[in-house]
């Protein structure tokens, strides 16, 4: 089975600054790959020399086993942040437009049907990103790219656009995420989590975690340690009433606590965003 | 101790309900984070505590004297065209701050390790140290009342947790915090919690016990169950049961705080 | 392509604001600079004195409109701006003393008097304070303000719309700051910068097309910080009204281009029809127009032009009140509900 996105130590510089700084990606159908990384990271960047909408400066990257370009993107279906949908068009005329575009049939959205006429600026976001998925895979698409898709919906949206990724992966589209939101890891098969153009690492959950353990500190002068901490160069997570310090060790939390009373530690494993941090760090 | 916050606060915008009978306190000394979506009202919830909007309905207990609350507007909070120092300036000037405003300049700028970039232009920041000047702004009059409107969404892990560090430090000083945030998962840093969906508070209390008031079961199936109470995570699916019995094939499992979250808004929204 | 033409087509039948002003905005536009556009003059402003005043006002043709004016002084009234032709009568003839600075009055009186006789000798014309009769002279002062107008209400507006989008405006309001400290802090700047491109501007036209500046300068200066209190206050009103820098320039670009045409800048005012004329009345521009040509080309004295100040203030103290009461609408920090 080939390969849908294939980007071997891709990057991307714009004048002195380095958008993209050697990243490896490998998307086949069926699976969904997540990139996380916060605004700045160099997720869109990325998104957009997969879509072949800027060359990359160094490294490689294909899209179907060849060059991204328009071509290859007949095969792909992409939901930008901003939805791309027209506002002031309404939801049956978008879906016409983006079948028409593709030249394939409209096909029947049979959810969609009790806001056919619903002109989009009146829909909210949870209903708006469904028309959005609907017009990205009106022609079938091989690939899905979607960026920060469920960025400002609610619980249950989010859970029902979730619900239909999932749909599209099982039945053998490869899915291409960005997100900045690390509770939406564990919805990916894999994970490339980026910071500042580079990729920090890769891999299951399970995989970029394994390994890293964080300590946590019991504290009656809570304050008072995470100022000690931070004076011997720990960095520590507050959080109901105790503190997290990722990536640490126990004797060393323990050496900078010396003379603080009451004080129980307790090496756990870390989370990913504790390990993120602590990745980032090294 | 005089606790602010929103008491059945409803507002009403174009015709839609942006927040509908909110009840919310935020302590002196602590941080009360109000978690919800883009539409789900923190935003509005935010500016009714601060003033900026009259509530249509309830009541809002915040300090009477307007220099004794810190805000930051979301995705804004700092002025692009001046620097850090000058930003902060303004800040203690507009607040009368005097000399004791350069003695506290000195010291945030210290904690916030803006103290090497006092000479740069607030615009040319990178997006972590410039939401920590907002904050930093937001604590120079050392307010009773700091209302933070979305100050970590879109930074990376280490500028969201020096971020957070920062808040701990203004709720250690007295202040009382309120931070609205799109993160789940910061509920956990705060001492108190308030999810908001569609105007309305879903949950509320300390994570622990949002997690405890969870009513039904929570359980994780590999297999698509067709009841309308399962959600996808990964390759299996989490199975909300309100009554008590999960179904065969699934195996139990201690329920987090998106599970009671979802399941709360689907029983609001199944008992519309 | 069919496909985009298709939703193009769409969009812009949906988009009736924007259809409106295609298809309205021109016949309205045309309809009011079409009466408004007119170099004729309908009337001339004359005063007669003289031994023979009586008999000779009877005769003039009808363009010549009488004024009962007390003349001591021609040139000091054609000063005061009393009337565009003082006509001194005497036995053994007349002299016409005419105001340059109204241009197609003067014209239009000058070429009259040439074709005339009174008491069988010819009409000897006087063109006072703009002999040549220079365009320039009299569109450099208006033109003048009309730049002030430009950047005065654009700019400004900008500035406060460009504030409100950024967030920041809403921070301004949480702060212990008053309305109308925002207010005027956002206007202070401008003003000075207004005011140097005042004097460059005359300066400009002094040296470049040796417009004249003969009266007072203080008065002069007046004029110009009561107008600019209007313009400002215009951009900050403006502001007020647009939710997008866009939005805020289409508005200050309408309502600049009546004031370019119904301000008496151009066409002169008493040649329009009535009801054109009344909203030119309504402009700052016309009443700064009044001012500058008085004082930079007819040195016209601080009592005669006591209505366009007066007016210019009226207009100043409406337009900024209007402004800082919308502000405070948008602005209203509400008192604490309950003391916690």
């Amino acid at each position: 089975m080939n390969a849908l996105v294939s980007a071997a130590g891709v990057g991307r510089r714009f004048d002195d600054f380095t958008a993209v700084d050697g990243i490896d990606l490998e998307v086949m159908p069926g699976e969904i790959v997540g990139l996380l990384g916060a605004n700045g990271a160099g997720k869109t960047t990325l998104i957009r020399m997969v879509l072949g909408l800027i060359a990359p400066t160094f490294g490689t990257i294909t899209l179907f086993g060849g060059s991204p370009g328009r071509q290859a993107r007949r095969r792909l279906g992409y939901m930008p942040q901003g939805l791309g949908l027209y506002d002031d068009l309404s939801v049956a005329e978008n879906l016409r437009f983006a079948s028409r575009v593709h030249g394939v049939a409209q096909a029947d959205s049979p959810d969609l049907a009790t806001v056919a006429d619903v002109i989009v600026a009146e829909l909210p976001m949870g209903w708006r990103r469904r028309v959005a998925f609907a017009a990205a895979t009106c022609h079938q698409p091989d690939l899905l790219v979607l960026d920060e898709p469920t960025s400002g919906v609610g619980p249950l949206a989010r859970a029902e656009l979730w619900d239909t990724i999932h749909a599209a992966a099982d039945g053998g589209i490869g899915v291409l995420v960005t997100t900045h939101y690390m509770d939406e890891a564990e919805q990916c098969d894999r994970l490339i989590l980026m910071a500042q153009g580079r990729q920090v690492t890769a891999g299951t959950v399970a995989e970029v975690t394994r390994g890293i353990s964080s300590v946590e500190v019991v504290a009656p002068d809570t304050a008072g340690a995470l100022g000690r901490l931070e004076e011997a160069g720990l960095v520590a997570l507050p959080g109901g009433g105790r503190l997290r310090v990722p990536g640490a060790e126990e004797t060393r939390v323990r050496e900078a606590l010396a003379g603080q009373t009451g004080v129980r530690l307790a090496t756990t494993p870390a989370n990913l965003e504790e390990a993120f941090i602590t990745l980032v760090a090294t | 101790m005089t606790r602010f916050g929103l008491d059945d606060v409803t507002v009403d915008e174009d015709g839609e309900t942006a927040l509908a009978t909110v009840d919310l306190d935020v302590t002196p000394g602590s941080i009360t984070v109000l978690i919800g979506a883009d539409v789900a009202g923190k935003s509005t919830a935010a500016r009714v505590m601060v003033g900026l909007r009259r509530p249509d309905g309830g009541r809002v207990r915040r300090p009477a004297d307007r220099r004794r609350i810190g805000y930051q507007p979301e995705a804004a909070g700092t002025w692009a065209e001046l620097t850090v120092a000058e930003n902060l300036a303004f800040v203690a000037s507009a607040h009368r701050m005097g000399s004791a405003g350069v003695d506290r300049i000195e010291a945030l700028l210290d904690v916030t390790a803006l103290t090497s970039a006092t000479g740069r232009l607030a615009g040319r920041l990178s997006g972590g140290m410039r939401q920590k000047l907002a904050v930093a702004m937001a604590m120079l009059p050392e307010p009773e009342l700091a209302v933070l409107d979305e100050a970590t969404t879109g930074l990376d892990p280490v500028s969201r947790a020096e971020l957070w560090r920062l808040l701990a430090r203004a709720a250690a000083e007295g202040t009382a915090v309120l931070a609205t945030t799109s993160y789940l998962d910061e509920a956990e840093r705060a001492d108190e919690v308030v999810v908001l969906d569609e105007g309305r508070v879903l949950a509320a209390g300390t994570a622990g016990e949002i997690r405890a008031g969870f009513a039904g079961t929570m359980a994780v199936s590999e297999t698509a169950i067709p009841t309308g109470h399962a959600w996808r995570r990964g390759s299996h699916w989490r199975v909300w049961s309100p009554n008590g019995s999960h179904p065969p094939g699934s195996s139990l499992v201690a329920p987090d705080l998106e599970d009671v979250v979802t399941a709360a808004a689907i029983r609001r929204r199944e008992g519309r | 392509m069919l496909a985009m033409i298709a939703k193009e087509v769409r969009q812009v039948r949906r988009d009736r604001r924007t259809l409106a002003m295609m298809i309205v905005m021109p016949v309205m536009l045309l309809i009011v600079f079409g009466y408004a556009a007119s170099f004729d003059v309908s009337a001339i402003e004359t005063a007669v004195t003289g031994p023979v005043a009586g008999e000779v006002a009877g005769r003039l043709p009808e363009t010549f409109a009488i004024v009962d004016v007390e003349v001591t002084d021609p040139v000091d009234t054609l000063r005061r701006g009393e009337a565009d032709v003082v006509l001194a009568t005497d036995h053994g003839g007349a002299i016409a003393y005419v105001d340059g600075s109204e241009l197609f009055t003067a014209r239009a009186a000058v070429a009259a008097f040439n074709a005339a006789a009174v008491q069988g000798a010819p009409v000897k014309s006087e063109i006072l304070f703009n002999p040549e009769l220079d365009t320039s002279a009299v569109l450099v002062p208006g033109l003048a303000g009309l730049i002030l107008l430009f950047i005065g209400s654009l700019v400004t507006s900008l500035g406060v719309v460009r504030e409100r989008q950024a967030g920041t405006l809403e921070q301004l309001a949480v702060m212990p700051l008053r309305p109308r400290d925002i207010f005027v802090g956002k206007i202070a700047p401008y003003f000075v910068v207004a005011t140097v491109d005042l004097v460059v501007v005359l300066f400009v036209g002094w040296l470049v097309f040796d417009v004249p500046f003969v009266g007072s300068p203080w008065l002069l200066g007046l004029g110009a910080m009561l107008f600019l209190f209007v313009t400002l206050g215009l951009g900050v009103l403006i502001s007020t009204v647009s939710e997008n820098q866009g939005q805020a320039i289409q508005l200050a670009i309408m309502t600049l281009l009546p004031q370019v045409l119904l301000s008496g800048l151009i066409f002169p005012l008493e040649s329009m029809a009535a009801g054109v004329r009344w909203l030119g009345y309504l402009l700052p521009l016309t009443y700064f127009n009044q001012i500058a040509r008085g004082v930079m080309l007819k040195g016209a004295p601080l009592d005669s032009l006591l209505m366009p100040l007066g007016l210019l203030a009226l207009l100043g103290v409406v337009v900024f009140g209007l402004a800082v009461l919308r502000f405070r609408h948008e602005l209203g920090v509400s008192e604490a509900t309950v003391a916690a």
